[in-house]
């Protein structure tokens, strides 16, 4: 019953009331090749395959909505397994599935609960599938807690796109949510504005100056900072921290919580500790309910045409009121991703490669960890493989001028990003 | 060396924890939020929703999550073939037939075991007619798509006295939604605020002035120069600076950069970060800390003018914040500097005339640049009054088009037989809509696209709207029981086919 691969025969009468409302008739604003009628139910009922990224917060709920809606070939991806600090908001988990792969235990929820939909679970990462895999679906949406997976998924349908072939444009619809707060966007690859092209939007991550840490500690943070970047690896060598181990949570908390006595600091606790070690965001099941609503609205009106979809941007705010702004964010034509102009920097003359890659690590709109450097014509610096790493490394110190004519372009590459970024560099001094 | 030393008279205390228990780690995303204060208010929370329906289940799922204490689905009704189509805590074809609040409540309290679920099978109109007081025993009342005349009727029931649950009111058909939450008045201690404190660097404390003016800056050795809080630098500063100048901070242009650049002039070395903060954060030398006016008007309402034994612990204290502030000493009272702030907070209670916890009286402090007072007005005040109808018609226009196209399909269904398909034409709703706005005034230009809409799907209850409801309104919902953050005062007016909410 749960599996039936034609999902037509599981369907009674009335079924579909609510949504058959909005599929027979159009409205005042509904685009005009919007077809209403059995034409638009058998393509959303039987034809259209989606894909979700994301068994987490918002996949929980992106999972239901779909399956409400009347998707009924839905693919899942999500490399995670349940923890019990999920069970305040993912719902389709119980006690007893701590452990378990989400895709798994997602997909076997919904199918149980909501007849004839056929949920395809992948645990695993989305850099295991390729170009194939990801041709097969009419729709991605995203429910993802990485920016580093965001921007692979990005890149990975920008490059999908074949302009012979208009059925190599993806439509990818991104949601994310922070407390009170999220976001959910239509990303229409190489038409509208992409992830990458908004990567300045984000908050940048706060960094303590090491010296504050080290020798002036003001705030809690600070201590845990000292426990876990200076403490640790002081007495514990080599021996990798793990976040996710209670021992060693417990061993930071108590170092730092004795640092902050000595200092007088009040409020290191096992929770802020956990918090700043793993970075942890705080999340609620409201407002993920919120935004997952909202990119699968937008799936079922790209899907069924039975309304405009969003042009491209909607934030929501939910601390004071319910504040939110819809907005079209713009196309950047310098964007690594789809832009396809080299990004124009100028830098000092005296600025080593070493400096040059800090920069790049560091730059709001560019943040790329581990960068490798080359022009057209040679390698400068090379993360890997160990041997090329050790052949470039005396290029760390020399000046880029020395390297790169001005004007000349450098090659930027990472392994964790499916693309290429072009600098086109010029001198200021 | 630190300043946090210098002036610490108490002595911090390890106190070790021991590692979260699990219901610690369960909540662990939302305390980071809410803390245990506002975990514990959803703790000993009752709601009662009106009606099983999906938009009513997607609101429970996001309550019963995160651990509210108690709710009750108030439903007499079956469970059809289209409730079980939209509903995801339904089980498909085998929950037609039961009762739709029973099925509902067994399938919401699966998903937390800290949770009690009721179902109750009477309809409102009994309730209403026999037993009014049961609704008084609940913290907060939800209704989604309720008859208008019922709806009315529990409105008029639960204003009537300030003690009743505040209502949240929910409209919703196809794209189109609106959630109007009905209170008195509203008042958040911990409203959470993303701006800042002061730092009052123009009225320091005498004692943190002593010690900014008693540091030999220029003898001291370059580790502690380079250490030297960016907050004492400035009050340092501005101190040199006011001797100069008649006493007056940096006002002009030129002279808050002339400022600017003194404090860059006094680096022993190029790298000290301490004196670029400090250059950063110069304009809060020459901001002026005053109470905030919206604090100011708190001392003035009527309920802290007229204080009794009996009133509310926010008033009590909002009375002291004002005899405090008159002597001048308000701004030192936030939990900024701990030594000033613990001997201001004595004094600070000395003016409390009855006895408030210890806990809320530091929150009190804390936020008391923060507090909030919403005063709310019974569901319905707008759609009575014709002229303020009018005003929005000028500023909120496309919001008003979908609160008047949602109240047109209400009072077109009232004027229904019960039980008859709901099938409004666009005039009917057009009728009902104009004849509340004052004669010879138009309808906003907004309003047949919302009319439309609301023709198109009138019984709609589409699983994303009703998703995203839930979302909406469990935020609401926990914002007014924990009392922290900012709930909503009027109506939230959402519109899923341009993706916009807004307010009215």
């Amino acid at each position: 019953m749960a599996s039936q691969p034609n999902g037509t025969s599981t369907d009674w009468p009335g079924r579909y009331y609510h949504i058959d409302q909005v599929l027979n008739t159009p409205g005042p604003r509904t685009d005009p090749a919007f077809l209403a009628g059995d034409g638009v139910k058998t393509f959303l009922r039987n034809q259209a395959k989606i894909l979700v990224i994301g068994a987490g917060g918002l996949g929980c709920e992106i999972l239901a909505n779909l399956a409400l809606t009347g998707f009924k070939d839905i693919h899942v991806i999500d490399m995670d397994t349940i923890d019990i600090s999920n069970l305040n908001r993912q719902f389709l988990f119980r006690q007893k599935d701590v452990g378990q792969p989400k895709a798994t235990v997602a997909a076997e929820f919904i199918m149980k609960r909501v007849p004839g939909v056929k949920v395809t679970p992948y645990f695993g990462k989305i850099q295991d599938k390729d170009d194939d895999y990801y041709l097969q679906f009419n729709l991605i949406i995203c429910g993802l807690d990485s920016v580093e997976a965001r921007r692979w998924m990005n890149a990975t349908l920008v490059n999908l796109v074949d302009p012979e072939n208009p059925e190599s444009l993806k439509p990818m619809i991104d949601g994310g949510t922070e407390g009170f707060k999220g976001q959910a966007r239509v990303i229409l690859p190489t038409i509208t504005s992409c992830y990458e092209c908004s990567l300045d939007m984000l908050n940048k991550p706060t960094a303590f100056p090491i010296c504050t840490i080290a020798n002036t500690p003001r705030l809690p943070e600070h201590c845990i900072e000292w426990a876990s970047v200076l403490e640790w690896p002081r007495v514990h060598g080599d021996k990798k921290m793990d976040t996710d181990d209670p021992d060693h949570i417990g061993w930071l908390y108590k170092i730092a919580a004795a640092r902050a006595a000595e200092f007088k600091i009040e409020g290191v606790t096992w929770s802020l500790t956990q918090g700043v070690v793993k970075n942890i965001i705080p999340a609620i099941a409201s407002t993920n309910a919120i935004i997952a609503a909202a990119c699968c609205n937008e799936a079922f009106k790209i899907a069924t045409s039975s309304a405009a979809y969003l042009n491209n941007y909607f934030m929501l705010i939910g601390t004071d009121g319910i504040y939110s702004y819809t907005f079209e964010h713009e196309k950047r034509d310098d964007c690594p991703v789809c832009g396809g102009e080299a990004l124009e920097m100028t830098i000092s003359s005296e600025m080593t490669i070493e400096q040059l890659i800090e920069t790049l690590v560091e730059k709001q709109d560019i943040q790329i960890k581990k960068p490798s450097l080359s022009t057209p014509t040679k390698q400068i610096y090379l993360q890997a493989p160990p041997q090329l790493e050790k052949a470039t490394r005396p290029n760390l110190e020399k000046k880029v001028s020395e390297l790169v004519p001005p004007g000349g372009e450098v090659t930027v590459t990472a392994t964790t990003l499916p693309f290429s970024l072009s600098l086109r560099i010029s001198y200021s001094t | 060396m630190s300043f946090t030393n210098s002036i610490d008279i108490e002595q911090s205390t390890v106190v070790i924890e021991a590692a979260p228990d699990n219901k610690t780690r369960r909540y662990d995303r939302q305390l980071r939020l809410w803390a245990a204060s506002g975990q514990s208010a959803l703790e000993s929370s009752r709601i009662l929703v009106i009606s099983g329906s999906a938009t009513s289940t997607s609101i429970l799922k996001n309550l019963v999550l995160p651990g509210i204490g108690h709710f009750t689905i108030l439903d007499p009704e079956k469970v059809t073939p289209e409730d079980a189509g939209n509903n995801f805590f339904l089980e498909g074809p085998s929950s037609i037939g039961k009762s739709r609040a029973e099925e509902t409540v067994r399938l919401l309290v699966e998903l937390n075991d800290g949770v009690e679920g009721k179902a109750e099978m009477r309809s409102l109109e009994e309730v209403l007619a026999k037993d009014k007081e049961w609704l008084s025993d609940f913290t907060i009342v939800i209704a989604h798509n309720l008859e208008a005349v019922l709806l009315d009727q529990l409105a008029s029931f639960l204003w009537e006295d300030t003690s009743n649950p505040p209502l949240v009111i929910v409209r919703s058909s196809g794209f189109l939604a609106e959630v109007y939450i009905q209170y008195h008045e509203h008042a958040v201690i911990e409203s959470h605020p993303e701006t800042t404190q002061s730092l009052q660097i123009d009225k320091p404390f005498p004692a943190l002035l002593e010690y900014a003016m008693s540091l030999d800056f220029e003898n001291m050795d370059v580790t502690d120069h380079g250490h030297i809080p960016y907050v004492i630098i400035l009050v340092r500063l501005l101190e040199e600076w006011k001797k100069t100048h008649n006493g007056s901070p940096p006002t002009t242009y030129a002279e808050k950069q002339e400022f600017k650049k003194s404090v860059l002039k006094m680096r022993k070395k190029a790298d000290e970060e301490n004196f670029e903060e400090a250059e950063a954060q110069a304009y809060r030398a020459w901001t002026t800390t005053t109470v905030p006016s919206e604090i100011r008007e708190l001392f003035t309402e009527p309920k802290v003018l007229s204080l009794t034994p009996t009133s509310a612990p926010f008033f009590h204290l909002v009375h002291a914040l004002s005899r405090f502030a008159s002597t001048g000493s308000y701004i030192h009272l936030q939990k900024l500097y701990k030594a000033r702030a613990e001997e201001e907070k004595a004094i600070f209670k000395s003016y409390l005339q009855v006895p408030v916890s210890e806990d809320m009286v530091d929150a009190f402090v804390k936020n008391s640049h923060a507090l909030k007072l919403l005063k709310g007005k019974k569901w319905g005040a707008l759609d009575a009054d014709p002229q303020a109808l009018a005003n929005a018609v000028e500023t909120a226009p496309k919001q008003l088009a979908t609160h008047l196209a949602l109240t047109a399909l209400s009072s077109f269904a009232t004027k229904q037989q019960p039980n008859a398909p709901l099938t409004p034409t666009m005039e009917a709703l057009t009728n009902e809509a104009l004849a509340l706005l004052p004669p010879g005034t138009e309808l906003p230009e907004e309003f047949e696209a919302a009319v439309g809409e609301v023709v198109r799907a009138p019984t709609a209850d589409l699983p994303n709207t009703a998703a995203l409801l839930g979302g909406v309104v469990a935020q609401e919902v926990i914002k007014m029981i924990t009392k922290q953050y900012i709930p909503i005062n009027g109506s939230c007016i959402i519109d899923l086919i341009e993706t916009w909410t807004g307010v009215l």
